[in-house]
């Protein structure tokens, strides 16, 4: 168990899931697991926010990620019309689930915007390492990675 | 309408064709008598019959039979409540016939507040009982009418003799489906109902509109029917009844007036006297049923001032 | 369908207390309708309660399945082998398909994941409304296709309670119609309205639960 770590000697591992419509140029979507500044990143390239439901997003902590963020378009501004407001409530309802079960509900986030290319996305990925310092480390992280 | 069922005083005076009166009694939430008393005390002479709650806004008070029998006891008649939210057949009749052997002879029959109420959310209550809702209202008035007429329990099983009640239920006048509220008054009527007592009604031409509709199906011959009045005692409490109290319709025009006047209490006071004269200007008003709700008090001075003083002595 | 509802993660959580290795079933018959017990579900758990438990100290292992329906047996063969090797099955099922779990497995601790709630129908994506209480005495003849005994609060035959909003909503919640208002204005557009006038004598309730347990029995199928 990771528990006796405290927020301030662990690297949060977040991943970034992100919709590719909310790119600036659509053909530079990147993937794969990346260092950043305060934590180590996995990018996640979606066809729509509304790809990942909420098992996926649990069970992606569950595998260990200390924090989740899912990078959607702006509201109106889904290519599926309703793709982005469907992933904005399913992260409302696991959020909810995530803080009843005492993991907190800032592991998870949704990001709304456009324009994004791998700077943005690393900064949000930042941006969440910070949110999730506070609640220390994914009491499951090293546990059940395979 | 000849025969008397219970020749209680409120049935003689309705009878007699003079105009009724009833007021409201609420139990304390307590074991102590002594509150009942004091309002037996206050309210005496004042009215034909008094109501005593059964549990209202679904908060446990002192039962209904026992607030009834302690009026009686101070020589006032009670009309006791009776709903059906809390008992099923078998205990509801188990206490009219000791309702009975007690000497309670008005009863009125109602559906009851849901136990959700819980004095609309003013106190706990018990939102988490079981609500027993065996039989309805209108059943319950077909109950009542066997046990009387027909010496007969619900189940077919007969009793040592007819348990003699004057029988009440209640009529939601202007409540949606307005359209089916007359076709109820009238199931009422036919499952047993002597006496009917109505929601509080603010707005007369609408509410004499309904009264007509009964008045032509002949249930006015057939039922004595007491319009409800709630004297007002702010333009605040008649909002809230227009907005949250079902089938209560308050014409703006009262609320304004409410609202402008210097004495609100003198005011209402007014209305009440004013809604009072149109009541027995209603082809079809038997009486009125009047509440002052926790202002008592107030009661005295209206019912002198509405001319409804001495009481008919029947 | 029969409906159910997640029992509140807290309680789920401490039941699972002591357990390293647990089978988690779901159903994917009425509970999946409703959102409580099919593979979403038990796919969206698994994960949750291995989190919470681990965040209290404690590794367990939730194995997950999904049975056809849970209320036959002859779906069980699936999970037999994986029964044999777990301390206890967390079930998503209704209460009759828990129940048959619980039997099936005996002795193996079954431990309810819902609470069934009622007998409903999905109106819209995300809403469920009853309309059925098993009474045994159905009276939908009467009123036109809508049921009073599920759908008022008072259970009512004979009318509308004077606790009917102003915008036809029942008293008891503001979001649910007054069903009397429903059967009223159907059997005005069909012009029945007639109909409702006759006093209906108390029910039967004999036929539903206050009767004691259902035991039906057909001789021809036996």
């Amino acid at each position: 168990m990771a528990s006796d770590q405290t927020s301030k000697d662990f690297t949060p591992d977040i991943t970034v899931l992100y919709c590719g419509r909310s790119l600036a140029e659509p053909d530079s979507a990147k993937q794969g697991t990346m260092q950043t500044d305060g934590c180590r990143v996995k990018l996640v390239l979606l066809p729509c926010s509304s790809k990942m439901e909420v098992p996926q997003m649990l069970h992606l902590l569950k595998q260990g990620a200390d924090g989740l963020v899912l990078a959607a378009c702006p509201e109106g501004a889904c290519r599926f019309l309703v793709g982005n407001d469907r992933a904005a409530k399913r992260v409302e309802f696991a959020r909810g689930l995530l803080e009843q079960a005492g993991m907190g509900a800032a592991r998870l986030v949704l990001d709304r915007g456009a324009g994004r290319d791998l700077d943005s996305l690393l900064a949000l990925a930042q941006r969440q390492a910070q949110e999730v310092g506070p609640l220390g480390p994914n009491p499951l992280k090293g546990v059940n990675a395979r | 309408m000849k025969n008397l069922n219970a020749a209680t005083k409120l049935e003689k005076v309705l009878t007699a064709g003079e105009f009724a009166l009833t007021v409201e009694i609420g139990p304390p939430r307590g074991p102590n008598p002594e509150p009942v008393r004091q309002k037996a005390a206050l309210l005496a002479g004042l009215a034909d019959a008094y109501n005593v709650t059964d549990n209202q806004t679904a908060v446990v008070r002192m039962s209904s039979i026992a607030g009834a029998k302690i009026l009686l006891d101070q020589g006032l008649e009670p009309v006791m409540q009776m709903t059906c939210r809390d008992r099923n057949r078998i205990a509801m009749q188990s206490d009219l016939l000791g309702a009975s052997a007690l000497g309670l002879r008005n009863v009125l029959a109602i559906s009851g507040d849901h136990q959700s109420a819980s004095a609309g959310g003013k106190l706990n209550g018990h939102p988490g009982a079981k609500s027993v809702f065996d039989i309805d209202s209108i059943q319950l008035l077909s109950v009542i009418k066997g046990l009387r007429d027909q010496a007969v329990q619900a189940g077919g099983d007969s009793i040592t003799e007819p348990a003699p009640f004057f029988i009440g239920a209640a009529w939601t006048p202007l409540g949606p489906p307005v359209e089916f509220r007359v076709t109820r008054l009238a199931k009422k009527i036919a499952a047993g109902a002597d006496f009917i007592q109505t929601q509080a009604v603010y707005d007369m031409d609408a509410f004499g509109r309904q009264l007509a509709l009964a008045h032509d199906q002949g249930l006015t011959e057939k039922a004595f029917i007491l319009p409800g009045i709630i004297v007002p005692r702010s333009a605040g409490m008649l909002n809230y009844m227009n907005r949250s109290v079902p089938g209560v319709v308050v014409p703006q025009e009262l609320i304004d007036r409410m609202k402008q006047a210097s004495d609100p209490q003198a005011e209402g006071i007014k209305i009440t006297l004013e809604l009072i004269e149109a009541v027995r200007a209603l082809p079809g008003a038997a009486g009125v049923h009047l509440q002052a709700i926790e202002a008592e008090e107030l009661l005295p001075e209206i019912i002198e001032a509405a001319g409804l003083r001495p009481r008919p002595e029947v | 369908m029969i409906t159910a509802e997640w029992k509140p993660i807290e309680e789920l959580v401490s039941s699972l207390a002591g357990y390293r290795n647990v089978l988690l079933v779901g159903c994917a018959t009425c509970v999946a309708e409703c959102a409580a017990g099919g593979e979403r579900e038990v796919q969206t758990l698994a994960p949750l309660l291995t989190m919470a438990l681990a965040k209290q100290g404690q590794e367990i292992n939730i194995r997950t399945a999904t049975l056809e329906r849970q209320c036959e047996p002859e779906f069980y063969d699936d999970i037999a082998e994986a029964a044999a090797e777990v301390e206890a099955i967390m079930s998503l099922a209704c209460g009759i398909g828990m129940q048959l779990m619980a039997e099936q497995f005996d002795p193996l601790p079954m431990l309810p994941g819902v609470n069934t709630t009622s007998l409903a129908i999905r109106e819209e994506p995300g809403l469920w409304t009853t309309r059925c209480a098993a009474c045994g005495d159905c009276v939908l003849g009467e009123t036109f296709g809508l049921c009073p005994v599920s759908r008022c609060a008072k259970s009512l035959l004979n009318g509308p309670c004077g606790g009917t909003r102003e915008n036809g909503k029942c008293e008891v919640d503001p979001d649910t119609d007054c069903i009397w208002r429903l059967i009223v204005e159907r059997a005005t557009a069909r012009g029945r309205l007639d109909a409702l006038a006759t006093v209906r004598q108390p029910k039967d309730w004999s036929h539903s639960q206050h009767g004691g347990p259902m035991r039906m029995v057909r001789e021809d199928l036996r």
